[in-house]
């Protein structure tokens, strides 16, 4: 069997070396969807790769606490993008947040709840600022470094506010704002600490702190009537908690909501970063339309199968008088069109890395060949190769050789 | 296993083969019998249309009977699969087409070595017995050439050496010289003929009433049933397996003399007119060719490093 199915590949060689032009062109229909998917990939992994050694430096004891809606995974994440700032409501409760902080080896626990108001300063009125309500564990948590003042504290008084980075400077003038106040929802602030600008603004929290009015989510509550936590960020005492933090999370949760499992809590890396799940959204979509292209690439080699399949009616003829089972036909012409799109394959993987390196020449991240895309890629060219390969082969494995061996051309 | 003299190879038992149904019913074969026994060479003639290419089509498993029963080597082969009938053909049975029917875009050994593909061979091995066949048909030379590039007859006898590499119990031919001239066609019989006396079975169908000659047995068909079926030779005499070689020189050049070695101890000669049959000793000197006188080379110098003087 193993010689057999070693002459047919040789036969299948033999006969695409034959018609080189033929073979090439077809080989690069499959080229260019797959070079196409490599160079989305390899971007996309690039990208990735960049937030996440921005925002993962030392993450590895963090563990995120996020409302759930029932719903799935990629419908939450999308959710988590467009109504981040509305108010829907939110499974996570001030409650929930003083459970956590009780399990034994969290060190600290802070809530989020972010959204967009309007708020008065003097008598100017400043619309769409972002406001961050959480607690004084916060500037542990995502490691705040202050230009100015201080964080929220539990020993200063309730309406105390902490600027961002950029919000002080545009509407505050400058960073030197301390002790300056606003209205905000009928309460004043006072201003008592301006944070200095971080690097990655946009981070796990899916907040951008340098544009965001940090107040006291205590003090928030009893002004605001319904209080929505769109995230608990917790962090362990050590790396080798967070598996015991995570599982006590769930069992202290779930009992304090009556068994209802209406939260994930979240510990890898990727998943932390809302930007991160965004973005293989959007890669798996482009992905999608770049397969086209390949199925596109997948019908001309089988198209160029069925000519070859005719044009050969006599040899097929020929080979089935001397003794060659339909099973033999069939394998010789699928080896064909495997190698087709193989070879179509490797040369689109070299293209797309190619391509990828290119454009990352014009970028400030570096393109990211992953083991994965290997795979991806052979095993798509492979799957097309039998997939567009598999009629001409029957076609020809069905031919009568009584007929066969009368055809002329 | 030694062979039984005048074994029966083929039988062909009421076989019919029906075209159409009713009104456009036509029979290509009716009530068809047939016994072939090895070592027979027969040939069938007919007008066209009596059935004959049909019959060596269901000889040669290409093409199943409507009814009847077909025993090759005395077993039953109407009911086995595709495949078994793939291996068949591969082993038992070698065919010889009007047209050739040589892949033209593989070389000469390699349409020859085409059948051993099927019947699971090496890729040297494969190479190696067709070069040895090919030899037999004084190809060899010829080996890489690509069939369009040989002449008709040429490309017939690469048909049949393709037929005979699996050493078939039976070799189909369909009217082999229909495409030749008759000096290519009288080339091609005498092949034929030597493969017969080798003791292979041959069944050809022709329309040259000419060629019985080289028959042992003559089957007139007519309207897919036999009309007369003539032995010009007993079955006792038909060559068998083994039987001794019947040697054929093709002389192409009068001027250098032919050497061939019957056994270890008898030669024969053939120079010019003169046939010379001997003890392979004794003969040897006479037809030994003069060596060529070698051309007179000037003694190359050899070049002695020169030595630096101090």
């Amino acid at each position: 069997m193993a010689l057999l199915l070693n002459t047919h590949l040789h036969l299948a060689i033999d006969s695409l070396r034959r018609n080189r032009g033929r073979t090439f062109l077809s080989a690069l229909g499959i080229a260019i969807g797959v070079a196409s998917i490599v160079l989305i990939l390899s971007l996309t992994g690039g990208i990735n790769q960049l937030i996440n050694a921005n925002s993962d430096r030392n993450n590895a004891d963090l563990i995120l606490v996020r409302p759930l809606a029932g719903k799935n995974a990629t419908e939450s994440i999308i959710d988590e993008f467009t109504s981040n700032n509305q108010f829907t409501k939110s499974s996570l409760t001030l409650e929930d947040v003083k459970t956590i902080s009780k399990i034994e080896k969290v060190s600290s626990t802070a809530p989020i709840a972010a959204s967009t108001n309007a708020i008065k300063i003097g008598n100017r009125t400043v619309q769409s600022v972002d406001i961050v309500a959480t607690n004084a564990d916060f500037a542990n948590i995502v490691s705040l470094r202050l230009k100015n003042g201080q964080f929220l504290e539990s020993s200063l008084r309730k309406n105390v506010a902490v600027l961002g980075y950029d919000i002080a400077m545009q509407q505050f003038g400058g960073t030197e704002s301390l002790a300056k106040t606003f209205n905000y929802n009928g309460q004043n602030f006072l201003v008592v600490g301006v944070l200095d600008k971080i690097d990655d603004p946009v981070n796990y929290n899916g907040v951008n702190l340098d544009d965001s009015v940090i107040i006291d989510i205590d003090f928030a509550s009893t002004f605001e009537s319904s209080i929505q936590i769109q995230q608990i960020d917790v962090r362990a005492e050590t790396t080798d908690s967070v598996t015991a933090i995570t599982e006590s999370i769930h069992k202290e949760l779930s009992k304090t909501k009556n068994g209802d499992q209406n939260f994930s809590v979240i510990t890898s890396a990727e998943d932390m970063h809302p930007a991160g799940s965004l973005l293989s959204i959007v890669s798996g979509m482009l992905t999608l339309v770049a397969s086209i292209s390949l199925i596109v690439g997948g019908i001309g080699v089988m198209n160029i199968m069925l000519v070859s399949v005719s044009e050969r009616t006599r040899e097929i003829g020929i080979r089935k008088s001397v003794g060659a089972s339909s099973g033999n036909i069939l394998l010789q012409f699928l080896f064909e069109s495997i190698i087709l799109s193989i070879s179509g394959g490797i040369l689109g993987f070299i293209l797309g890395y190619i391509g990828a390196f290119i454009i990352s020449l014009m970028t400030p991240f570096a393109p990211h060949i992953s083991w994965q895309i290997i795979i991806i890629t052979s095993a798509v060219s492979l799957t097309v190769g039998i997939l567009f390969g598999i009629y001409p082969a029957i076609k020809a494995a069905n031919k009568d050789p009584i007929t066969s061996l009368k055809y002329y051309r | 296993m030694p062979k039984e003299k005048n074994e029966i190879i083929i039988e062909l038992k009421a076989v019919t083969k029906r075209y159409g149904f009713g009104d456009a019913e036509s029979f290509a074969l009716h009530n068809f019998d047939l016994t072939v026994k090895r070592g027979e060479f027969i040939m069938i003639m007919g007008p066209s249309g009596c059935g004959k290419t049909t019959l060596l089509n269901i000889i040669g498993l290409l093409d199943r009977p409507t009814s009847g029963q077909y025993l090759l080597n005395d077993k039953s082969v109407d009911h086995i699969s595709s495949r078994k009938k793939a291996q068949f053909r591969a082993n038992e049975i070698g065919f010889i087409f009007q047209n050739f029917n040589l892949i033209p875009n593989l070389s000469v050994i390699e349409n020859v070595s085409l059948p051993l593909i099927y019947s699971g061979h090496h890729k040297t091995r494969r190479l190696k017995k067709a070069d040895e066949i090919l030899e037999r048909f004084h190809l060899r030379e010829r080996e890489y050439y690509m069939p369009y590039q040989l002449s008709g007859g040429q490309q017939q006898r690469v048909a049949i050496a393709r037929s005979l590499i699996s050493k078939p119990s039976i070799i189909l031919a369909d009217e082999p010289t229909g495409n030749l001239d008759s000096r290519s066609s009288h080339i091609i019989m005498e092949e034929l003929r030597d493969i017969h006396a080798q003791g292979n079975t041959i069944i050809m169908v022709t329309h040259n009433p000419s060629l019985t000659t080289y028959a042992t047995r003559v089957i007139n068909m007519l309207d897919g049933e036999i009309d007369t079926d003539i032995k010009t030779v007993d079955d006792s005499e038909l060559p068998r397996p083994g039987s001794p070689e019947r040697i054929s020189v093709r002389i192409l050049s009068k001027k250098r003399p032919v050497e061939l070695e019957v056994d270890s101890k008898t030669k024969v000669v053939v120079s010019g007119e003169h046939v010379t049959i001997g003890d392979s000793n004794s003969i040897d000197a006479v037809t030994k060719p003069k060596p060529k006188k070698k051309l007179a080379k000037k003694p190359r110098k050899k070049i002695k490093p020169e030595k630096k003087e101090p």
